[in-house]
C-alpha cells in the first residue's frame, strides 16, 4: 500500500522533485494535525475527565456539550498570558527546550503506520529503521528536558534537568532493549514489517482468530515495556522530573505562557507517541476488527494514555533514588533476560 | 506501662501521686529564692543565672522531662520569664520555674542547652517581649522580620506607630544562609514560602547535597496576626473566644475553643454542666476527625505529588463532617461555638435528624477507613516511601515538646484527654493509639487509627445525648456578664488538640481583660523536629516529613 505522500503525489498536478516535497509537507501537516487535535483534545478536556472519575468528582461541565468548549477557553486563555522571561535565564537554550520537547514527540510519529481511513494510509515514511529512528526521537525529548533544567537558571529546575537525565539513563535501556527483543522476532526494524509480522493467527479459540500481537507472543516483554514507557513520559509513579510538591514543577518552573503550552503538549504528544510505541511493537498496529485501522490505532493510544492517567491518581511517586535502584537493579535485568531467552528461543526453537 | 516493676516515684512526688513541692524546694536547696502560687503549678522563683541548673536538676532527678511553654511577659518592675514544666508520664504534675529579670539589663540565662524545645520559645520571647537569653545558640527574631524595631508586647513599645520596612532595609530574607558555608558541593535551596508542599506559607531554607539534604532551617513568622495581642486587647467573657479557630484553621476550631475555655473556666472557678461537657467532647471529635482526615489527605498528596484519589476522598469526607458541624455550630470554619461555661446552643432541632446524620457518618466510617487504609498504609510504593524515613527518635521528641500524633508517632504515650482529664473523656471507652516506628508512616498511621477511636467517643456521646432527660438538658452555667477573676491570677492550662498539647496561659490584672495572654502552640513545638527528622535524607522525605508533621502555619505563627 502506497504512503500518505505517495498518494497525495498522485493527485498533484505536477510531478518532479516539487511535487514530492509539497506532498510531503502536506502529508506531514496532516499527521501533525491529527496528533494536535488529539492532544488538544486531551491536554485540557479529556484529563480533567479521567482524573475527575478516579477522585470521585465531576470536572468541567460548563462549557459546551460535556464542558467540550474548555479547549477553546483554554487555548485562549494560555495563548493571551504574559510570557515571563527571568533574569539570567540562558537563552537561547531557554527558548529553543521547548519547541525540542513538543517537536521530536511530533516527529516520532513520521515513521509509526497508523492505518488507513477511507483508503488513505495515514503513515508518513516507511525506512528500514524505522524502530531505532522512533526510538532516537522519543529520547531527544530528554535534550529538551536538561536544557530547559539547566538554561533557566532556577534550582528547581536545575533539579527537575538532572533527575531527568538520571531517570532517562535508568530507563532508555530497558525500554530499547525490551523492544530489540520484538525485533527478534519480526526479524526487521521496518515498522511496517513488525505490524505485518504480527497479523498471522496464533492459535484459534472458540472460533475466534487470536492474532500473534508479540503482548500475546511475549507478554512479559510487554509489560516491561509499559513500566518503562511510563517512566520514559514521565508519569506517576516515575514523574520524578517534574514532582510537583518536591521540586516545584521541575525543569517547568520558569516556564510561563506559550513556552508552557508547548512543554505541556510535547508531554501529552510524547504519552501518546509511547503509546503509538507500544501499539506497533505489541498490539499488532492498527490492526483489529470491524472498524478501520485507522480508529483502532487511535483506541489503542487512548488505552495506553488512559493507563497512565490510572497510574497517575492511583500509584504513589517513589523517590529518585528507588527508581534508579528500581531502573538498574531491577529493569535493566529484567531486560537482559528478556532479551537472552527470546534470542535463545527464536534461534533454537523457531 | 502495667508490665514494668513498679517503680519509685519521682523525687518530690507523694505515695498517692501528688507533687510534694517542699521535697522539691529541699532538692534545688538555695537555687529557689521565692515562691509563687500559680493555679495547678506552683512557682518557683529562681536566679536569672541559675536556670540551665535548676531546669536540668529538675529533669534529671525530679522527673520533669517535658518543657511545654516559656512565657515571658513585663511587669512595671521586671521582666518575668516562666518555664511550664510537665512530665510526659503525668502531666498533671506541673511545676512552673519563674525567672525575674531587672528591667534595665533584660538578660537571663537560656534553657536551650537542657531542652531543645526551649531554642524556639526563647527566640519568641526575645522577639516579642525582648528578654535576652545568655547563652542561646542562636538568638535571633523568629516571628518579626529582623529589622523590626522594638519588643511589640513590652511596656514601652508604642503601638499606634505603624512600622513600614521598605524592601531595601528589609533584611532579605531569602539571603543564603547556612551552617556550611563555602561548600562548592552543597547548594543552597529557598523551599517556601511559596511552595506547593510547604501546606502554607513556611519557608525552609535548606542546603543540599546533591539530593540529600545537609542542613535545614524552618523560618516562619509570614503568618504572625499578633492573636496574642488581640486575646489581650479583649474580654475574657465573650470577645476572645472567636479567636482559637483562627489558630488551627483547619477545621480544629472547637478543639482550640476547648483550649480557651478550660484556661478561663478554671481560672474563674466555672463549673460547666455535664450536659454542655458531653457536647463538646463530641463537638470536639468530630473536629479531630475532620482535622486528620485533612493531615492525611494531605501528607498523601505530598507522596503521590498531584491532586490523587486520597486527597478527594479526604475531602469529600471530610466535608460530610463540616456538614454536621455546620448543623450544629451555624458554621462550617470558624464555629465559635463554645461559651465559658457551656456552649452556644443545644443540639440543633429536630434532634432526631441531627443523631441520624451523625450516626449515618460513624456508620459509614469504618468502610472509609478501611479504604484509606487499602489505598495508603497497604500499598507498598508507599510503604517504601515512608517507614524508616523522617525518623524521630522517642528522646528527641520529648525534648524538642513534641506532642499529638507527632509524639505518639514515636512511641510516646502522651494525651491529655487521658492523663489530665477533662470534658467527658474520663467517663468514655477508648484507647489512646501509639506507635513504635518513629517514622513517617507510624504518624500517619496513628492519625489514622485516631479517627477510629474518635468515632467510638462520638458513639457514646451520641448515646448520652439520646437518653438525656430533657429537663436537664442544661447547655450554660451560670457566669458573671463581666468576668473579672482575681488580680494576679496566673494559670497554664492545656488540652489535647488536633496536632498535639494546645496550651493557654493567662494572667489577670482585675481587669476584664487578660494582661498576658500565650498560647502554646502544638504546631510551634512539633515543626522544631523537622531537621532531626530531616538532615541527611532525601529532598522527597524531607516533604514527607512536613506531611506527617502535619502543620498548620496559623497555629505555629498565631
Amino acid at each position: 500500500m502506497q504512503l500518505l505522500p505517495e498518494q497525495i503525489m498522485g493527485i498533484l498536478p505536477f510531478g518532479g522533485v516539487g511535487a514530492e516535497v509539497v506532498a510531503s509537507l502536506i502529508a506531514a501537516a496532516i499527521i501533525g494535525t491529527i496528533m494536535l487535535t488529539n492532544t488538544a483534545l486531551a491536554g485540557p478536556w479529556a484529563k480533567r475527565k479521567i482524573t475527575a472519575a478516579f477522585t470521585d468528582r465531576i470536572a468541567v461541565n460548563r462549557i459546551g456539550p460535556f464542558g467540550l468548549l474548555i479547549i477553546v477557553a483554554d487555548a485562549v486563555r494560555l495563548l493571551s498570558k504574559e510570557l515571563i522571561v527571568p533574569e539570567g535565564v540562558d537563552r537561547p537554550a531557554w527558548d529553543l527546550a521547548p519547541l525540542i520537547i513538543a517537536s521530536t514527540a511530533l516527529l516520532g510519529f513520521s515513521v509509526i503506520p497508523m492505518g488507513s481511513i477511507v483508503g488513505i494510509n495515514m503513515h508518513l515514511a516507511d525506512p528500514e529503521a524505522g524502530l531505532a529512528l522512533v526510538f532516537a526521537f522519543a529520547s531527544m525529548a530528554s535534550v529538551g528536558l536538561v536544557m530547559a533544567g539547566y538554561a533557566s537558571n532556577n534550582k528547581f529546575s536545575f533539579l527537575g534537568g538532572l533527575r531527568a537525565v538520571a531517570q532517562n539513563l535508568a530507563y532508555e535501556i530497558p525500554l530499547i532493549l525490551t523492544g530489540v527483543s520484538v525485533v527478534i522476532f519480526a526479524e526487521t526494524l521496518q515498522m511496517s514489517e513488525i505490524v505485518a509480522a504480527q497479523q498471522e493467527t496464533l492459535f484459534t479459540v472458540a472460533g475466534i482468530a487470536v492474532p500473534s500481537w508479540y503482548a500475546i507472543v511475549n507478554p512479559f516483554a510487554f509489560v516491561l515495556f509499559v513500566i518503562a514507557n511510563l517512566a520514559e513520559v514521565g508519569r506517576n509513579p516515575f514523574d520524578i522530573p517534574e514532582a510537583p510538591t518536591e521540586i516545584v514543577a521541575g525543569y517547568q518552573t520558569e516556564y510561563s505562557s506559550v513556552y508552557f503550552v508547548l512543554i505541556y503538549l510535547g508531554e501529552f504528544i510524547h504519552i501518546f507517541l509511547g503509546g503509538a510505541i507500544i501499539a506497533t511493537l505489541f498490539l499488532g498496529g492498527p490492526a483489529g476488527p470491524a472498524l478501520p485501522g485507522f480508529i483502532w490505532f487511535m483506541i489503542k493510544i487512548w488505552a495506553v494514555f488512559l493507563f497512565t492517567q490510572w497510574a497517575r491518581s492511583a500509584v504513589p511517586r517513589v523517590r529518585i533514588d528507588q527508581l534508579i535502584e528500581i531502573g538498574w537493579k531491577g529493569m535493566l535485568v529484567l531486560a537482559f533476560a528478556n532479551l537472552f531467552l527470546t534470542a535463545v528461543i527464536v534461534g533454537v526453537v523457531l | 506501662m502495667s508490665l514494668e516493676e513498679p517503680q519509685a516515684p519521682d523525687v518530690g512526688v507523694t505515695g498517692e501521686g501528688d507533687l510534694d513541692y517542699d521535697a522539691l524546694e529541699d532538692l534545688l536547696g538555695d537555687n529557689v529564692v521565692d515562691r509563687e502560687q500559680h493555679e495547678n503549678a506552683e512557682g518557683f522563683v529562681i536566679r536569672p543565672d541559675e536556670v540551665e541548673e535548676t531546669l536540668s536538676t529538675l529533669k534529671e532527678e525530679a522527673g520533669f522531662d517535658h518543657l511545654s511553654s516559656v512565657t515571658a511577659q513585663e511587669y512595671q518592675d521586671r521582666y518575668e520569664s516562666i518555664y511550664h514544666l510537665k512530665k510526659f508520664d503525668d502531666p498533671t504534675q506541673e511545676l512552673s520555674v519563674v525567672v525575674p529579670t531587672a528591667r534595665d539589663d533584660p538578660v537571663s540565662e537560656s534553657a536551650a542547652g537542657v531542652f531543645d524545645t526551649a531554642e524556639w520559645h526563647e527566640r519568641e520571647a526575645y522577639d516579642l517581649v525582648g528578654i535576652e537569653y545568655e547563652g542561646h545558640p542562636d538568638l535571633r527574631r523568629i516571628l518579626l522580620p529582623e529589622t523590626w524595631q522594638g519588643h511589640p508586647l513590652s511596656q514601652d513599645y508604642n503601638q499606634d506607630k505603624p512600622q513600614i520596612v521598605p524592601l531595601r532595609e528589609h533584611a532579605n530574607p531569602m539571603e543564603e544562609k547556612t551552617k556550611i558555608p563555602d561548600d562548592p558541593d552543597t547548594m543552597f535551596v529557598n523551599i517556601g514560602p511559596h511552595h506547593p508542599a510547604t501546606h502554607g506559607v513556611l519557608h525552609v531554607k535548606t542546603t543540599l547535597d546533591g539530593e540529600q539534604i545537609a542542613d535545614l532551617d524552618p523560618d516562619i513568622g509570614y503568618l504572625h496576626r499578633c492573636e496574642e495581642q488581640m486575646c489581650q486587647q479583649s474580654t475574657y467573657r465573650h470577645q476572645i473566644m472567636p479567636y482559637p479557630d483562627r489558630w488551627d484553621y483547619i477545621s480544629a476550631g472547637i478543639l482550640n475553643e476547648w483550649a480557651y475555655a478550660r484556661a478561663a473556666e478554671d481560672m474563674a472557678d466555672i463549673e460547666v454542666p455535664e450536659y454542655a461537657q458531653v457536647i463538646r467532647t463530641m463537638s470536639a471529635e468530630l473536629c479531630r476527625i475532620a482535622a486528620h482526615l485533612l493531615a492525611v489527605g494531605t501528607f498523601a498528596l505530598d507522596i503521590y505529588g498531584d491532586f490523587t484519589a486520597i486527597f478527594m476522598y479526604a475531602i469529600r469526607d471530610r466535608e460530610v463532617i463540616q456538614n454536621i458541624l455546620e448543623d450544629l455550630t451555624g458554621q462550617r470554619l470558624m464555629f465559635n461555638y463554645m461559651r465559658l461555661g457551656g456552649v452556644a446552643w443545644d443540639l440543633p432541632e429536630p434532634r432526631e435528624d441531627f443523631f441520624e446524620q451523625t450516626r449515618d457518618f460513624l456508620d459509614e466510617l469504618p468502610d472509609r477507613l478501611e479504604e484509606y487504609h487499602n489505598l495508603l498504609t497497604s500499598n507498598e510504593i508507599f510503604q517504601m516511601r515512608v517507614i524508616d524515613t523522617g525518623v524521630l527518635p522517642p528522646e528527641q521528641a520529648k525534648s524538642f515538646g513534641a506532642t499529638g500524633p507527632v509524639a505518639r508517632g514515636s512511641g510516646i504515650d502522651y494525651d491529655l484527654r487521658r492523663d489530665d482529664p477533662y470534658g467527658y473523656y474520663d467517663e468514655l471507652e477508648w484507647d489512646v493509639i501509639t506507635e513504635d516506628g518513629c517514622d513517617n508512616f507510624s504518624r500517619a498511621l496513628v492519625r489514622l487509627k485516631e479517627m477510629e477511636q474518635s468515632g467510638r467517643i462520638i458513639e457514646q456521646c451520641l448515646d448520652l445525648l439520646e437518653d438525656w432527660p430533657e429537663e436537664d438538658r442544661e447547655i450554660q452555667a451560670n457566669v458573671p456578664r463581666t468576668l473579672k477573676p482575681e488580680p494576679d491570677t496566673e494559670i497554664y492550662r492545656a488540652v489535647e488538640g488536633a496536632k498535639g498539647e494546645l496550651g493557654i496561659y493567662m494572667r489577670s490584672d482585675g481587669t476584664d481583660k487578660p494582661a498576658r495572654f500565650k498560647i502554646r502552640s502544638p504546631c510551634f513545638c512539633n515543626l522544631q523536629t523537622l531537621p532531626v527528622m530531616s538532615e541527611g535524607e532525601y529532598i522527597p522525605d524531607m516533604i514527607a516529613s512536613l506531611g506527617s508533621l502535619d502543620i498548620v502555619l496559623g497555629e505555629v505563627d498565631r
